[in-house]
């Protein structure tokens, strides 16, 4: 457990390196807020419903995404495709460390800093714009929507690693697959950028079986106390099952990576 | 007999894909993609002892970073065995990652943008050193290598021979049975790969650590190396005392004349050939079994003041070996 801590610390104080780098991102993230936030204020001023959804209730939605996605969306463990391609992931493959558990803790430092910020970046959004931010107490939503974020985490962690081995058969395709998976799929069918139960129904019947939505979608939904015992304990399952599969999937794709992994840069 | 390091027919292939230039060929090459082997190693069997320190020698592309890849675990023989204090390194376990090291030229484990010691607790942490071992490795290496005052600032900061060095003492801090150097000494300038060497030896005796090391620098073989390993084309050529390479690969030897008066040189070319001119000395050289004739003719037929008989210098067998001009005999 101590070699994990200590990575998570000098993980941490890496990401601190390139504050530059660290607060574009962030400013990435309340953009993307902001053009959200203009977006819904528009459509929404006739007043009225749109998509079932008041205008308090789609700007409450979209601060509750503003910290699930710090939580769940940022990774380190994207930086492994860059070091199967380098040669550097060498480096760690000679270290006696779970190579899995290695980019988790990475994962963990990344997201510990990008919680803190968004925390702070939610108030002052809330403030300013004077958004009605919703703020669950009950407890009995508060326990399952924090199994359901663990359970995302996990999700993403498998699934950004199972682009990262792309890299092995194709390094030519590191920077095309990252960003088709991560920047367009992920952020449309998690969730992120709109509530998903404003598609078709018969759309939304086939996304609730990919793992997308239980990135941002489900644990939201949680939060914002709009789900029932059942679909709550259902989508859990379902995130389960997800995390099963992805793990078994990852486990095997790295094993036939790593037999054409060629160490190379010497 | 111990061995720690065991290496038994061992056959290591690439599959390389091939494209031609411009916008056409990466088109073709994406739709039907030329594949070709390259046979990096091709049957290679060897073993080595505890604490013995071993060169590697060969011309690049040869095999033998491949061979040390595939020692410490990182790339999966095509067929053959390859062993290491009694573990298989493709399985990568624990205790027997604890107990090598591999340390690349070109490739640096150290936390670029921390300082040195940051990157140095962490392998504490990752290789579960005791605090107590850590704090006598750490401060004896640092002594050795005159590192004091450099363990606090920002790795990028620092020289390249700066960051070898640290490199170095993060590779040893977990006091490795076994280590693998590839091109130690490269882009070090003449004072710092000297260091570097001495260190080596140093450690080597100290630690009776087993160390295996590549090298195109002649200096490092030359110091270092009691036995050396010759590969080219994937193919084990030679393996023995440093010495033994001259008996083995020099087919000449070379006559040093010191002539005492005017003579027709000409006639010398009879005997041996002739590599250098200043008058009034010369240096022939003449095939290995012939020597000895060969003097006693040139005592014979020319006034001659001084004759020396002398190896080729290991030097140049192994610039000869580096550029392909050695056949393999078998």
């Amino acid at each position: 457990m101590r070699k994990y801590l200590g990575l998570f610390k000098i993980s941490f104080q890496q990401e601190f390196v390139y504050r530059l780098n660290f607060i574009m991102w962030r400013v990435r993230n309340v953009l993307q807020i902001l053009v959200a936030y203009f977006l819904w204020t528009t459509l929404f001023i006739g007043g009225g419903k749109i998509f079932g959804y008041d205008k308090n209730q789609i700007l409450t939605y979209i601060f509750g995404v503003l910290i699930v996605r710090a939580l769940v969306l940022s990774s380190r463990a994207i930086d492994v495709a860059g070091d199967i391609n380098s040669g550097d992931l060498t480096l760690s493959l000679l270290k006696p460390i779970n190579f899995f558990k290695y980019w988790l803790t990475r994962d963990f430092s990344t997201k510990a800093l990008n919680l803190f910020f968004a925390f702070f970046e939610t108030l002052f959004l809330v403030l300013v714009l004077k958004v009605p931010f919703f703020f669950q107490t009950n407890f009995s939503f508060l326990l399952p929507f924090s199994f359901s974020l663990v359970l995302a985490i996990l999700i993403f962690f498998f699934l950004v690693l199972l682009i990262d081995m792309v890299t092995f058969w194709a390094p030519e395709m590191q920077w095309a697959g990252q960003f088709i998976f991560l920047a367009i799929i992920t952020e449309f069918l998690s969730g992120a950028i709109f509530p998903l139960d404003i598609l078709p129904q018969a759309l939304q019947k086939v996304i609730y079986f990919l793992p997308f939505p239980y990135l941002i979608f489900f644990p939201v939904q949680i939060y914002l106390g709009k789900l029932a015992l059942v679909n709550t304990l259902g989508g859990i399952m379902v995130e389960g099952f997800w995390v099963i599969t992805l793990s078994l999937i990852v486990n095997f794709i790295w094993k036939k990576g790593l037999l054409r992994y060629e160490a190379v840069g010497r | 007999m111990d061995r720690t390091i065991i290496v038994d027919h061992l056959v290591k292939n690439f599959e390389v894909k091939e494209k031609e230039p411009g916008i056409t060929g990466s088109l073709k090459s994406f739709l039907s993609p030329k594949k070709k082997i390259v046979r990096a190693l091709r049957n290679i069997s060897f073993t080595i002892q505890p604490g013995e320190l071993v060169g590697f020698i060969g011309p690049n592309g040869a095999g033998k970073t491949t061979t040390l890849k595939v020692l410490s675990g990182l790339l999966y023989p095509t067929a053959g065995f390859a062993q290491v204090v009694g573990f298989d390194p493709w399985e990568k376990k624990a205790e027997f990652l604890k107990q090598i090291s591999l340390v690349m030229g070109q490739k640096n484990q150290l936390w670029w943008d921390l300082p040195a010691l940051e990157t140095f607790e962490l392998l504490k942490a990752i290789y579960e050193i005791p605090q107590k071992e850590y704090e006598e490795s750490l401060k004896e290496l640092v002594e050795l290598l005159d590192l004091k005052n450099l363990l606090t600032t920002q790795v990028r900061k620092l020289s390249l021979g700066q960051r070898m060095r640290l490199e170095l003492v993060a590779a040893l801090l977990h006091r490795p049975k076994i280590l693998f150097l590839d091109e130690p000494t490269l882009g070090l300038d003449l004072i710092a790969q000297q260091r570097m060497r001495d260190f080596i030896y140093d450690y080597n005796r100290k630690t009776q650590a087993t160390i295996l090391l590549t090298s195109h620098n002649m200096n490092d073989l030359v110091d270092l190396a009691r036995r050396v390993i010759v590969i080219d084309e994937g193919q084990l050529i030679f393996d023995g005392a440093f010495e033994e390479l001259t008996n083995r690969f020099a087919k000449e030897k070379i006559i040093k004349l010191s002539f005492s008066q005017e003579a027709d040189l000409k006639e010398l070319e009879k005997i041996g050939r002739v590599k250098k001119i200043s008058f009034p000395e010369v240096v022939l050289s003449v095939p290995r079994t012939t020597t000895s004739v060969a003097a006693a003719e040139i005592l014979q037929n020319f006034p001659i003041a001084d004759l020396t008989i002398e190896e080729i210098p290991i030097e140049e067998i192994v610039r000869k070996v580096f550029r392909r001009e050695l056949k393999i005999k078998r």
